[in-house]
Order: C-alpha cells, then structure tokens, then sequence
C-alpha cells in the first residue's frame, strides 16, 4: 500500500540561495498540488468560514464594529486570518449587487511575500503550493506586507512578527480539508487537487455565462504565477469592486537581487583580487614610513617656509 | 590634583614636528559615524544578501537587527549633520579645485599633484559630498521601509530599490576612502587617532593649509 504524496516537502524558504534535495521524496512522480476554490456564486456570506478558522487555529475573539453593511470586522489583523469582505455596488442598468468575498491568503505559485522576505526561512512554501509564515523566523520586517499584490500578510505589533492564512497545513499534512472548507454549508468553498479545481472552476464559469453572467470567470492570474486558492467570480466585470486587483504582479523590486545576480559575481571577483594584489604588494614593497617623496617637500619648505 | 593634559598639548610640547589636523570633538564624531556606518553596512548585507544573513546571528538576532539598523541609520545622519556643521567652508569647492580634477591621472598614479591643496583637497571635498547626498537619500528611502505604513507598496518597493542602490555606493567610496587614509599613504590615520600629522605629510598633501598653520594665522586643527 502506498500513501498519498501530500507535497508537503519545502519547495522554496525565503532568503535561502539553493533547496535542499530532499531524499524521502520520490521525485519520479511529481508532487500533488493543492487548492481552495471559493465559488463565489454559492456564498451566502455565513461567516462559518471565519468562525471555523478562528476555531482551528485558536485565533483570539476581536470585538466586532457596527458599521453599514454586512462585514464583521473593518479588515484583516494578525488574528483575522479569514474575513468576509462585503461591498454594496450599483450596477450598468441601474441594479444593485451585494459583493461579498472570502478575504484570505491566496497561496500563490510565485509568492511576492516569500521574494521579498530577508529572513531565512521565515517564509516557506511546500511542493503543494501552501505558503507559509514560520514566526520563529520572522524578524518582523514587514517585507513581505510591501510584496503581497492582494495585502494579506498582518503584523502583530505586541509580538513584532507578521500573520496570516497557513491554509490549515496542519489539517491538509493529515489527509483533511482546510477548517473553512469543513465549515462551510453551501459548498462555496472547495478544496481538492489544483487540476480538479481548475476542471470545476472553468466549468462553472460556462454555466454562469449560460445564465447570463457574460464576464463571469475564474480567477488565477498569471502574473503571480496562479494562485493556490481561486476564485469563480460572476461579474468579472467589476472585478475591482470585489477587492480584486485586475492584474497583481510581483514586481521587479521584489527581486531585486535575482536583478543583480551577474554584477555581484564581478563585484566579488573584483573585491577578492583587489585584496590578493594588495597583499602581494606590500610583502613586496614593505612599509614605507616615512615615505620619502613627504620628507623631500618638507626639507625644500624648512629651506623657504611661507613661500 | 594633577594638571590634565590633552593628547594636543603633549603633541605640542614633545614633538614639535607633529602639528594638530582634528580636534578632540572631529575625531569623536568621525569615530561615531565610523562605527554606526559599519554597523549599517554589516546589518545592511546580512539583511540584504541571503547569503550574508548568517551574520544576523552574530548580530544578536535578526528582530534585534532590524529594530536596531534604522536607529543607527538615524544616529548616522546625526553625525553627518555635525559634520556639514563643522566641515561646511573647508569642503565647499573653490577654483583650485578645477586643477585637482584635472590632474586626477596623475594622483591616481603617483599619489600627488602640484595643486596648492588646501586643508581638504577636490577628491576628500567629492567623497563628503558624496557621503552626505548619499546619507540623505539612505535616510529618506530607510523610512517606509522602516515604518512601512505611511506609503502604498509600490512606494516601499521602489524605497527598498533605492536604499539597496545607494547602499552599495556608499559601501564601494567607504573602501577607497579607508585605503586611501590608511595602506595609500601612511601616517595619515593618525589624523583620526592622537588627531596628529606630521609637518612634512601636511606641506606633501596639504601646503596650502600647512602654510596657513605654520605661520600662525590659522589655530592648528580648528576643523
């Protein structure tokens, strides 16, 4: 009997040059890659799914603010890993739409916060596509809230480290489904392999055109590489209007140092010769103390001081 | 109780061939800017090189390096600020200047030029220049990235670019700057140390201001 491959072998860490081979795992087969998919269309805005993973991982209780609409908390914070954003938008013809999406981390293929992270394996992303914060790494920078496109990663300022979704790794890791997965009673939450996610999402995407959402679509955007927990979005139309941005990119400072990768082998080679001739140098010439071209304007000065 | 003597006035009395060029308070702030620059710059590579980042280790940490590397940036710029204070009319560029720069082959090879060179010649007065244009942007782009809420994202990425940038110009002019005050030409390092040159190594580098001192109409090392 064989076990499923859960992919949870490190793929990538932040600020660490090379990965590890790892031999435990069998790199004939390629690893099992993971997603969510929130399907939009059959959220009726519950909350369970923030509950359950306040629940899971033992996230702290925060007051709730009466503000307009249908929002229990005014955003993200280093205890809400998952919060149902909900936005009351006046359509084309004149109609009103109640937007509400499931706000966490997305887990995505080229992860702007793991790019940008200076701490060594403060930020960790496993062969299935999870991406996860590792505190006992984090130097509390805030890098990574300058790299995420989709403004996810939280900083707690009482412990000085960064939060956010670990896309329940400890209950994926046992074989079960993500908390607000569990949680969730319309099934608007899915969680699978990314292909069968992928056949699910573009499936679903052609029965809501067919219904007559024409913009309707799945979201996965290749700037960040896709993402490990879609989106099937009726009105892509008004994509921003749900908290999405139309075309998130890790953009060219993030990586910065892949930029200089080239240079920093000729400032290196430089540097290392520059001191190699040096050295050579002066157990060539010795010290020359004093030097004798300073001795020589300073008699010809003694002789005619002033001039 | 026992008269204080200054290291100034022991020069003075035991050897008269050694003449002041920093004075007590120079050579304190230049020490202050020597050691938190070289602070920044170990911090900065182990924050900013992946492969240098064992150093947060020897560093007590990376949450104490990172709490720690901007106050030193600002301890920095406090020691930039007395020395744009003091250093303001030696360094402002003057006509002779123009013939220094012109000569520059020459100095590269020999180590001197004919200029009367007063008490700073055109490439220290283009290294302080340098440092303090340099200075100012690293502490401007070092606070979004610092307190990384005040500016959109793409403002904090751009920050980072620049610090990275300036960072590593600031790390090359430091290694030219300490060679050539210390390996290049011997006997200038005491400057920074007992605050002493001697007389022959100020009319070789600097006749201008070595004529001014020795004929009295200057206070030996007033800057």
């Amino acid at each position: 009997m064989t076990t499923t491959d859960l992919g949870l072998t490190i793929r990538r860490q932040s600020a660490t040059p090379a990965s590890g081979t790892n031999i435990r795992r069998d790199h004939s087969t390629p690893a099992l890659e993971i997603s969510k998919l929130v399907d939009i269309d059959l959220c009726i805005g519950c909350k369970a799914c923030e509950v359950a993973c306040k629940e899971w991982n033992d996230l702290q209780v925060e007051e709730t603010h009466l503000f307009s609409g249908y929002q229990s908390h005014p955003d993200l914070t280093p205890h809400t890993w998952d919060l149902m954003r909900f936005n009351e938008v006046e359509l084309a013809g004149g109609a009103l739409a109640w937007l509400i999406r499931k706000d966490s981390c997305l887990h995505c293929e080229e992860p702007g916060c793991l790019l940008a992270c200076p701490a060594p394996g403060a930020v960790i992303q496993y062969e299935n596509g999870i991406v996860d914060f590792n505190q006992d790494a984090c130097i509390g920078c805030q890098y990574c809230v300058s790299g995420c496109p989709f403004d996810i990663p939280r900083f707690d300022t009482v412990t000085k480290k960064v939060y956010k979704c670990t896309l329940c790794i400890d209950r994926v890791s046992t074989g079960l489904e993500p908390a607000c997965v569990k949680a969730c009673p319309t099934g608007a939450i899915r969680f699978g392999t990314k292909e069968d996610m992928l056949a699910y999402g573009n499936e679903k995407v052609e029965k809501l055109k067919a219904r007559g959402f024409t913009e309707a679509m799945l979201y996965d955007p290749v700037g960040v590489g896709g993402l490990h927990m879609m989106y099937v979005v009726p009105r892509g139309e008004i994509l921003e209007q749900y908290g999405l941005p139309v075309d998130p990119t890790v953009t060219a400072p993030t990586s910065f140092p892949s930029l200089i990768g080239a240079l920093r082998k000729v400032g290196a080679t430089a540097s290392w010769a520059g001191l190699l001739a040096a050295a050579v140098y002066f157990l060539k010439t010795g010290k020359r103390y004093p030097p004798p071209e300073e001795e020589a304007v300073a008699a010809a000065y003694e002789k005619a001081p002033h001039g | 109780m026992a008269e204080v003597v200054t290291a100034e006035e022991l020069a003075r009395e035991h050897e008269p061939r050694l003449i002041i060029r920093h004075t007590f308070w120079v050579r304190v702030v230049h020490w202050w800017t020597t050691l938190t620059f070289l602070y920044l710059l170990l911090s900065g590579f182990a924050l900013g090189y992946p492969r240098m980042a064992w150093l947060l280790d020897l560093m007590g940490g990376g949450q104490s390096v990172r709490f720690v590397h901007p106050w030193a940036g600002v301890g920095f710029t406090l020691g930039l600020i007395f020395m744009v204070a003091v250093w303001l009319p030696s360094m402002t560029f003057r006509s002779v200047d123009r013939h220094w720069f012109r000569n520059l082959g020459e100095y590269v090879r020999t180590g001197h030029t004919d200029t009367d060179t007063d008490k700073f010649n055109a490439g220290q007065k283009a290294y302080y220049w340098f440092s303090v244009v340099n200075g100012l942007v690293l502490l401007i782009t070092g606070i979004p990235l610092w307190v990384p809420d005040l500016l959109p994202r793409e403002w904090n990425l751009a920050a980072r670019f620049s610090h990275h940038v300036f960072f590593l110009m600031a790390a090359g002019f430091l290694v030219v700057h300490v060679y050539l005050s210390t390996a290049r030409f011997p006997g200038t390092f005491r400057s920074m140390t007992s605050g002493t040159v001697s007389r022959a190594w100020a009319a070789f580098h600097h006749p201008r201001w070595f004529r001014r001192v020795d004929a009295g109409r200057e206070h030996e090392g007033a800057d």
